[in-house]
């Protein structure tokens, strides 16, 4: 509430007396404007700017918080269980985002041509987009089960060895990132299919003139003309798969499983803040997280973006 | 247009950083508690953590007091502690979980010390033990137990007997009295039974052990004691457990604990009263083949929750009243039999309620297991930081228990990442 008291007058007294009224004038715009503005304020900014303050504090969410400059970050530096799960998320992205986008890709080529039934496809790819989150992990648990899962069960009926997915390291991330796959590739082939469907026709028939193949016509067509969508899917997966947390918690628990395998940043930054009440240390951690989706944004950015925009 | 734009979001960033500093400092604040009105007693509690007869019951019999009970689902600590942080609508008398105790007890001045308000009169009537776990280093007590979690050993009868063990409660008691004797049947029951490991899961046993002993993690001059020798005694017999290959690497609550509960393949759980409750549901075709026996080398607690009154309640003496009537032994064996709250009174396991026999467990009186476990449960000191030291020494026995690592290296990078977790909260 401060802050709409506050700004207002702060602006007048720096803005020049002739382009006031001019700011004013738009006052309807404003106000139309505001209450993004606002709820964004209280429920974004604010959080945001107390999350980079509590770095900065030692606070164990009841008591008085105290500030401790760098410490937190310095802690941070060595906490081998920190780099662990930083590990994790990255290998559990890139395990999860390009079997995700080529699977994707693929099946949006293909719905693209289908002629029948298009309607029914898009909608069955979509639903594990929509399915609980945790409902999906506790069946996929279910299924990497040992004794009574279905991987192992299919396994054992073809006269493999069986593997404790869930008890091995490895195991671990293939079952989360199976999870992540089938929940996001649905949602990725429609945006595809968008991205297909808004490509012109012209092309493709001059393509056919030009006797191109299906493949030459997908690499030098298709796949050029989906640039800025694949760039917008990436960035989304990214943001997404960088955050991982629901999957492995309700999988392996809160420890992340055997060798803490299926530990995600988020994960470590939840048990710190509200398992082990060290809010302080939880916001430095969150502030990597961030830093984490900036790098890979960006880089996605420069490897996609770049040569586009040129 | 651009420039004043920028200005104001400017503006509103620097008045936004300016009351987060003033929101901080307000709360740093805690001298002034704001008082609830009088008239009404708000009580919080998580669903199922009141037996609701008794609830209903205690609403009745105190008209004048308006009692409003509020259930709160979802993580009840965290709600509890941004109530308490916001400073309205505080809660006068409001449940907290055994889990949560621990961290909460250096907050102890947000409640109210029931000794100063006469609760030393009763106090006696609950089980020391765990009155102590709400008791503060200078002698504070801000919680009444409402229930405790006595561990024991639920066994299958019908595949002890197969196995050639004994399958009689009093027999199985006396040959399994330590954890050794209990590694030693396991080598037994898996001679015969290759398929039935006697310790369902070693890193919930090794828990289980720690519980058992009197000194945990960090002592009461906050310092670490994680390295020392009843640590590693819990560690070597949960590592004897795999190296042995008697550990079924099962973990409680998943699909493959369900469904082996039910198979014979989990032939034994070690764990406090309320698993019983996931037992059953788990269990279709075994119903009346399970048995209870004391679990080996003595008891431990798992869980148990408090009731406390904030320093917000307007009139904590009526507030006390509530609390001692609800949780009296006569009603503590009607949440017994209502939601199998097991009782922090021990009058209530002389109750008609809880000397019941289970068909469960093929007409075993499970209180005469319990009731003596729960009188026998050892006092250990539990810092506030304790579960975030112990996660370590748990992550490590997942890795030997997977074959990853050898138990000296396991422990050894335990210890070290326990002491940093340690370090970084000012334990020595």
């Amino acid at each position: 509430m401060t802050l709409t008291a506050t700004a207002p007058p702060r602006t007048t007294s720096t803005a020049k007396p002739g382009r006031r009224r001019s700011i004013w004038s738009y006052w309807r715009f404003y106000l139309a404007l505001s209450p993004f503005y606002l709820i964004f304020l209280v429920f974004g900014l604010y959080p945001v700017a107390s999350t980079i303050l509590l770095a900065f504090q030692k606070w164990d969410g009841l008591g008085a918080r105290q500030l401790v400059g760098l410490q937190n970050f310095r802690f941070l530096l060595e906490d081998s269980t920190f780099w662990l799960s930083l590990w994790n998320t990255v290998v559990l992205f890139a395990m999860s985002t390009v079997p995700t986008l080529a699977i994707a890709m693929v099946l949006a080529v293909m719905l693209h041509s289908a002629v029948r039934l298009k309607g029914v496809y898009r909608i069955a790819y979509f639903i594990p987009n929509i399915t609980s989150l945790v409902a999906a992990a506790i069946f996929f648990a279910a299924v990497f089960s040992t004794n009574f899962g279905l991987i192992n069960a299919g396994l054992r009926a073809l006269g493999l060895p069986t593997e404790d997915w869930l008890g091995q390291p490895w195991g671990i991330k293939i079952a989360i990132s199976t999870m992540i796959v089938w929940q996001w590739t649905g949602y990725n082939t429609i945006i595809y299919l968008a991205g297909l469907q808004a490509i012109p026709t012209e092309q493709y028939e001059a393509a056919k003139v030009d006797g191109a193949g299906p493949f030459r016509t997908f690499f030098s067509i298709t796949l050029p003309q989906l640039r800025p969508v694949v760039l917008f899917t990436v960035i989304m997966s990214t943001i997404g798969g960088l955050q991982t947390f629901t999957e492995p918690q309700v999988m392996v628990g809160n420890s992340g499983g055997t060798g803490q395998s299926g530990l995600t940043v988020v994960m470590y930054f939840y048990n710190q803040a509200f398992g082990a009440n060290d809010y302080g240390y939880a916001a430095a951690i969150a502030l990597s997280i961030f830093m984490l989706v900036l790098l890979f944004t960006a880089i996605n950015w420069k490897l996609l973006g770049g040569r586009g925009r040129q | 247009m651009e420039l004043s734009r920028r200005t104001l979001l400017a503006g509103g960033f620097a008045a936004m950083l300016g009351s987060t500093v003033v929101g901080c400092s307000s709360s740093m604040d805690t001298g002034s508690t704001k008082k609830n009105a009088t008239g009404n007693i708000a009580l919080w509690c998580w669903p199922g953590g009141l037996g609701k007869t008794v609830l209903d019951d205690t609403i009745a019999h105190f008209p004048d007091q308006h009692i409003k009970y509020s259930e709160i689902g979802g993580d009840f600590k965290q709600k509890l502690v941004t109530t308490l942080n916001g400073g309205t609508s505080i809660p006068d008398i409001t449940g907290v979980k055994g889990e949560d105790i621990a961290s909460l007890l250096p907050q102890a001045d947000r409640f109210v010390d029931l000794k100063t308000i006469g609760a030393d009169s009763f106090l006696g009537d609950y089980l020391g033990w765990k009155v102590k776990q709400a008791t503060t280093l200078d002698g504070k007590v801000i919680g009444i137990p409402i229930d405790i979690g006595p561990t024991a050993l639920f066994y299958r009868e019908d595949v002890f007997t197969v196995g050639g063990l004994p399958g009689d409660p009093a027999k199985v008691a006396e040959q399994l009295k330590t954890w050794d004797d209990f590694l030693a049947a396991g080598l037994e029951l898996k001679k015969s039974n290759p398929k039935a490991l006697i310790v369902a899961d070693a890193t919930d046993m090794y828990g289980t052990i720690v519980n058992q002993g009197t000194e945990r993690y960090i002592d009461k001059d906050n310092k670490f004691i994680g390295d020392q020798d009843h640590i590693r005694k819990a560690w070597d017999t949960a590592v004897k457990a795999i190296t042995t290959g008697v550990d079924g690497k099962t973990l409680g609550g998943t699909p493959d604990w369900n469904a082996g509960l039910d198979q014979g393949t989990v032939p034994t759980v070690t764990g406090a009263a309320w698993v019983a409750l996931d037992i059953k549901a788990a269990c279709k075709t075994s119903v009346g083949k399970w048995r209870v026996a004391p679990t080996p080398s003595g008891p431990a607690n798992f869980g148990g929750s408090f009731l406390t009154i904030t320093k917000n309640a307007a009139d904590p003496a009526a507030a006390l009243e509530v609390i001692k009537y609800m949780l009296s032994a006569d009603n503590q064996a009607k949440a017994f039999a209502d939601a199998q709250i097991f009782p922090s009174a021990p009058a209530a396991y002389d109750k008609p309620q809880l000397k019941a026999a289970d068909p469960f467990f093929g007409g075993q009186v499970p209180i005469e297991v319990f009731g003596p476990a729960a009188k026998d449960i050892p006092i250990a000191y539990e810092a506030p930081l304790d579960t975030a030291v112990a996660a370590p020494f748990t992550d490590g026995l997942k890795l030997v228990q997977a074959g990853k690592k050898a138990s000296d290296a396991a422990w050894a990078e335990a210890v070290s990442k326990a002491k940093q977790i340690g370090k970084r909260q000012g334990v020595q």
